[in-house]
Parts: C-alpha cells; structure tokens; sequence
C-alpha cells in the first residue's frame, strides 16, 4: 500500500502516541510537543491513508442501548455520583491539560498527539462503545455526554471538537449502523492507536439547509456514487473515516466514506474559532462505495442526528460561557479603575449576572432536549429552542466576556478574545436555524 | 504485598475558604469537597506499586461523615480494590490513627501509605502516630519510595537536601508532593469502581474512643493587605524601614 508523506507522518505520530505516551507512568508530565508541519494547511491531498478494517467478531443484530431506567421523581436535575465523578475528572483534565494548551493549539491549528494520547487514557470513546463489542455502555446517555462535551469546553472549544469529533462517529454507528458496520468500525475506535473519524454535515452556501443538501448519493447495482463538497470538518487531515450527509432520492442519508477512498481530497481551510479542531474542506468526486456504506436502514432517523448534533454545540457553549464567567469574576474584583473595583460599577456588575443567569437558562434548555433524548421520547421542538438561545447568548457572552477586560480583552495575554471567536461557531455549525 | 492506603475528604483545595462567623472554623456550606491532594498522591504510588507487579491488593480506607465514600470510590476509580469507610465526623489526628491501628491490626498490610498532612488542618501527625501506635518503621515525606527484598527505600526530602532511609516491612511511609502526578480516574474506571466492595463501619466496631482531645479556640483569617504608600526619597523610605516596618 502506498502512503502519501502526510499519511507517513500521521501513521509514524500515531504510533508514538500508541508506545510512550500510553505508559500510565508519566500521565500528566509535559511530553515534549510533536510537530508535523508536513501536515499543517493548505495541501490538498489523498486523506490520511485508510486502515484495513478488520471485524473482531460479526455481530448477527446490531448492538442498541437502551433508555436508563426511569428517575424517581418527575422533575430531577441532580446527576449520578458516578456522572459527578466523571465531571470532576474531565473537569480536571480540562482545566490542568487543555486550558493550558488552548492558545498553542489555536495557532498551530490542531491538537497534539500528547493532548490525544492524553484524552485516550479518559476513556471516552469507550462510552460511545457497546459492552459486547468490547466497549463501556450498557444504556444510552447523551446526558453524561453532554456533561462531558460542556466540562471539556470549559478547557478549550476547539480540543473539545477535537476530541470529540470520534465519539460522534461512534455514536451515530452505536444508535443506528447497522451489525456489520457496527462489527467493522467501533471497535477500531478502542484500539490504542484510536481511529480518528469526523461528521462532515454543513456545505459552502449561503443559507445551508442541513436538510437540503447538494451532496447527491446516485444508488448503483453495486452501491453508491457519492458527489459534492462538505467543508467545516473537524479533524480534515487526521480523519480515516467520514461520515458524510448527503441526498438519496431527495431524502438526507449519511454515508461512511474511508479517507482513502478514490475521489476523496481535503484541504485543511482554519475558521475564525474552533481552529484546534482543524476543520477544513472535505470534497468528493466520484467517490464510489459499497451497498454497505449507508447507514442503518429505515429507522435512520436524520432530524434526531442532526438535533443530536447542535445539542452537542449547544453543550460546548455551555461550558465556554462557564469558562468566560469564572474569568470575568475574578477580574472585575481585582481590577481596580477609579480607585475602587470595576465590579463595584453596575454596569459591569449587572453585565456579568446576565452572563451568569443566561448560561444557566443556556444549560438548563439543553439539559431538558438531551434529557428527553435519553428517554428516546421526541425532542426536536426542545433541541430547537435550546439552539436558539445557545446561538444567540453564546455570542453575548463572548462578546461582554471581552468587554468587561476592556482592552485587556482585546490583546492574547486574556483567553477571552479565544472564547469570543470560539463562541461564534454555535450559531453557524450544522446549518442555520430552519426548521 | 497488600497495601493500605488512607485517604481524606477535605475541601477541594481550588476552593477558596471563607472563616466561618462564628470563629469556629471554616465554612463548609455549598463548598466543594474532594481528596486531600497529599491522599491523592499515595493512591497513585500504590497503582503504581500494583502495576509494577509489587502490591497484589489495595485497600483504601478513610476516617469521615457518610459523604466520605465519595473520596474512597475516587480511590477505587484510580485503582484500589476495596474500600473501607469508618464513619464518624470531626475525628483528631490521634482517634484516626488509633482507628487506623486496628484496621491494620485487622487487614495485616505490608505497607501503609498516607498523606504526609491534610490541607485542611494541616496537622501532620497521624502517620507518625499511626507508626509509634503500631510499631512499625515510618518513612516521612517521601519523594521516592523503592519496595525490595522484605524492606522499603524511601528517599525524604528533609531541609537543604534528601535523606534515604531503609525500612523493614511492614512499615509507614508518607507522601510529599514530588513523589508522583496522580493520573485522572478514567471514565470505564469510575463505573467498574461502582462494583467495588466497600464496607462501612463505626469507631465502636474496633473499640476505638474517638473523643476530641484538643479543642479549637478560634480561627482567624490572615489579615488584609493595607494599600501601599509612596514615599519622597530614600532618606523616608530609609527612615520608614527602620522605625515602622522595624526591618533594619
């Protein structure tokens, strides 16, 4: 097989992330900092070169979580010891690993393969990850990924869309592929060499439609024909396996498409956020696949997928507004303008209890959606409206985050101006507000 | 070898604490509470000790309220085998130790590591007293801990340098904070540590009298910083040094 340079590079990153870096032994020491400026921006290039998929064991029914059991009370927000004991180690990892990183990450537009390593030996991808396909879930809980997702942000957006860019991919393939897609590709994503995978939904239109799409499957005797350009990709020039939205008969369908399928070009294209997450440009031309590629069967549910989708960007700005008030309160104590603390002027003191009142109506209406999701009732009016004020307030936030440091917001020695670029992206990821 | 490890719930120590009214200690309302760090330190030298092939069992114990099984199940989301919960609230130094005697008495392990101090009370004390009520050898603020051949190596840091000192099994040793980085509990982790045993038991179990000896007065906080002056010259700063600050 033969490998492009940028895949010799990723295949060689990944297989030191997969000795050294794994030893538990140095966990939380600074591991001196890979770079692969081969693999930096603006090639266009075959994706990262495909791995064979192998099935461990072939499932005959596709693996499905069910709904954890039913609370005790109607009305409940209090979590479990065990989701407290995963936010407090996530929380920690994001405040101790990420936050630190955020900045380099930001300008060397994406994250490090000690971040990753580091974000394996969580565990994460084992949740999205049945039990008989050597995964940890038993039940489904976009709960505890919503908690997860909204602690991570709380380190940095864009490693947080790193990071969380394969677990989508799982976890659209636990709730809908089907037995030999499940066979094939999850347990790929426990492998130490982790399998890296993105969702690529929004293409370049004004007005995207994610539910009108311009990427056409043509159904062959033998499979699909897939056309059309996606951009905004996380994890553009690492990913092995996309799952792409496109038209089927006029019906939004996703698609598996391996990196290294003919037909298949990237190019990294750095937004104004998120920029850790390498997003970029995804095209195909031609790109033939198999009868196997489309996923799940009737019961594909693209709305559900969707709204799943921008519940998990509302989540991250969730934690992102966390991050801006926990900043913005210690400053305006401190600092001092006309001989006593900016936060004794109410303009300011009235500006950050808004940031604190509307985070909270920010979680609280995703928490409801994603709540009503794990129960599987429907949830599509929930999702909107948490989207909504998440787009909108998540904006605010970031805007009055850079305000209240005045002009100390506006330079890089403040996370501030990277929280309000970051902030931004919710309004704008996986399609504008239609209905 | 099995190894005992103690661990404390004290208040996360991102927390920034607030002297309670009344003087009589801090306040613990709606504060967030988490594994004394120094505790944090010993479990990981465990799993370490266990990984290595070393420590076959690990047992985390803590002396505390109800709310304390939080702690130990951290401890077993980072690798302990079982916990044991002695529930009982405002416990000094010496009831913990004692405590702890008979726990020892009862799980027979080679190695007891704790904490070198709790960052809420600061006391330093039930490790050493914990090594005079049992007799065994202490290792005390250990930077690094070396198991061979029935003995244990710990390495201290003691002022202006490091001390080594060799000690016969079983024995105590407490960690300082150059000894390892704890690892965060992985999330497969947390749920299998949900299948853990842990026991929970009272200080009347083990015979033990838990009645305070030592009786706070009063807690302060330090005093706040006074806003700084400017002075006209040296020869007033000079001046000022010498007969207000009393500093040359």
């Amino acid at each position: 097989m033969s490998r492009d340079p940028i895949g010799l590079a990723m295949a060689t990153m990944s297989r030191i992330a997969s000795s050294s870096f794994v030893e538990r032994m140095g966990l939380r020491t600074t591991i001196e900092k890979l770079t692969y400026q081969g693999t930096k921006s603006g090639f266009k290039a075959l994706g990262v070169a495909s791995r064979q998929f192998k099935s461990a064991s072939q499932l005959l029914r596709p693996e499905r979580l069910e709904a954890p059991a039913q609370p005790k009370t109607q009305f409940d927000l209090t979590i479990s010891d065990e989701q407290q004991m995963m936010r407090d180690s996530v929380r920690a990892f994001a405040t101790e690993v990420l936050r630190p990183a955020a900045a380099k990450s930001n300008d060397d537009e994406a994250m490090s393969a000690d971040i990753l390593a580091q974000a394996n030996e969580l565990g994460l991808s084992y949740f999205a990850v049945p039990e008989n396909l050597g995964g940890a879930a038993t039940e489904r809980s976009p709960v505890t990924s919503m908690l997860i997702a909204e602690d991570l942000a709380y380190g940095d957006m864009g490693l947080a869309v790193a990071i969380l860019s394969s677990i989508g991919v799982a976890n659209a393939l636990t709730q809908w592929g089907t037995a030999t897609q499940q066979s094939k590709y999850l347990p790929a994503f426990l492998e130490e060499n982790t399998l890296q995978a993105a969702i690529a939904i929004n293409e370049k239109r004004p007005l995207f439609n994610a539910n009108e799409l311009t990427t056409v499957a043509l159904e062959k005797s033998d499979g699909y024909l897939l056309n059309g350009e996606k951009t905004m990709v996380p994890l553009i020039d690492q990913a092995e396996l996309f799952l792409v939205a496109a038209s089927l008969n006029g019906k939004p369908r996703l698609f598996i498409v391996e990196s290294g399928s003919q037909g298949v070009t990237i190019a990294k294209k750095p937004n104004m956020g998120v920029k850790a997450a390498a997003m970029g440009d995804l095209s195909l031309e031609q790109v033939s696949v198999s009868k196997d590629a489309l996923l799940g069967g009737d019961e594909f549910d693209y709305q559900a997928f969707i709204n799943m989708a921008r519940l998990g960007w509302c989540a991250l700005a969730v934690g992102t507004a966390q991050a801006v008030l926990d900043y913005v309160i210690p400053y305006c104590n401190e600092r001092v303008a006309f001989g006593e603390p900016i936060s004794h002027r109410q303009a300011v003191a009235f500006m950050i209890a808004n940031i604190g009142i509307e985070m909270n109506a920010m979680r609280l209406m995703t928490q409801r959606a994603v709540a009503l999701a794990e129960r599987g009732k429907p949830f599509a009016r929930e999702a909107y409206l948490a989207r909504v004020i998440c787009a909108d307030k998540a904006m605010e936030i970031g805007t009055n985050g850079v305000q209240l440091l005045g002009g100390h917001g506006f330079t890089k020695e403040h996370p501030v101006e990277l929280w309000y670029r970051d902030l931004r992206a919710i309004a704008v990821m996986d399609g504008g507000l239609h209905l | 070898m099995k190894v005992l490890v103690a661990v404390k719930r004290v208040v996360d120590y991102n927390v920034k604490v607030r002297v309670a009214a009344d003087h009589s200690g801090v306040d613990l309302t709606n504060v967030k509470m988490a594994m004394n760090p120094f505790c944090e330190i010993a479990v990981e030298e465990a799993v370490r000790l266990k990984e290595k092939g070393v420590a076959t069992e690990i047992v985390a114990v803590a002396v505390g309220p109800k709310e304390a099984q939080e702690q130990i199940r951290t401890a077993l989301a980072l690798g302990a085998d079982r916990g044991i919960l002695v529930e009982a609230a405002d416990v000094q130094p010496l009831g913990v130790a004692k405590l702890l005697k008979a726990i020892v008495d009862e799980e027979k392990p080679e190695l007891v590591i704790l904490g070198k101090q709790a960052i809420d009370g600061d006391n330093n004390q039930t490790g050493q007293m914990l090594a005079a009520l049992t007799g065994m050898g202490q290792g005390t603020f250990a930077s690094e801990v070396n198991v061979a051949d029935g003995s244990v190596k710990v390495t201290r840091e003691i002022d202006g340098g490091l001390q080594t000192v060799d000690l016969k099994l079983p024995a105590v040793v407490t960690t300082d904070l150059r000894l390892n980085e704890p690892r965060y509990a992985s999330l497969p982790n947390i749920m299998k540590a949900k299948k853990k045993p842990l026991d929970m038991k009272s200080p009347g179990d083990f015979g033990v009298d838990v009645t305070p000896l030592v009786k706070t007065v009063k807690v302060e906080p330090p005093a706040e910083r006074q806003a700084g002056i400017k002075v006209a010259d040296v020869a007033e700063l000079v001046d000022k040094l010498k007969n207000e600050a009393k500093v040359i």
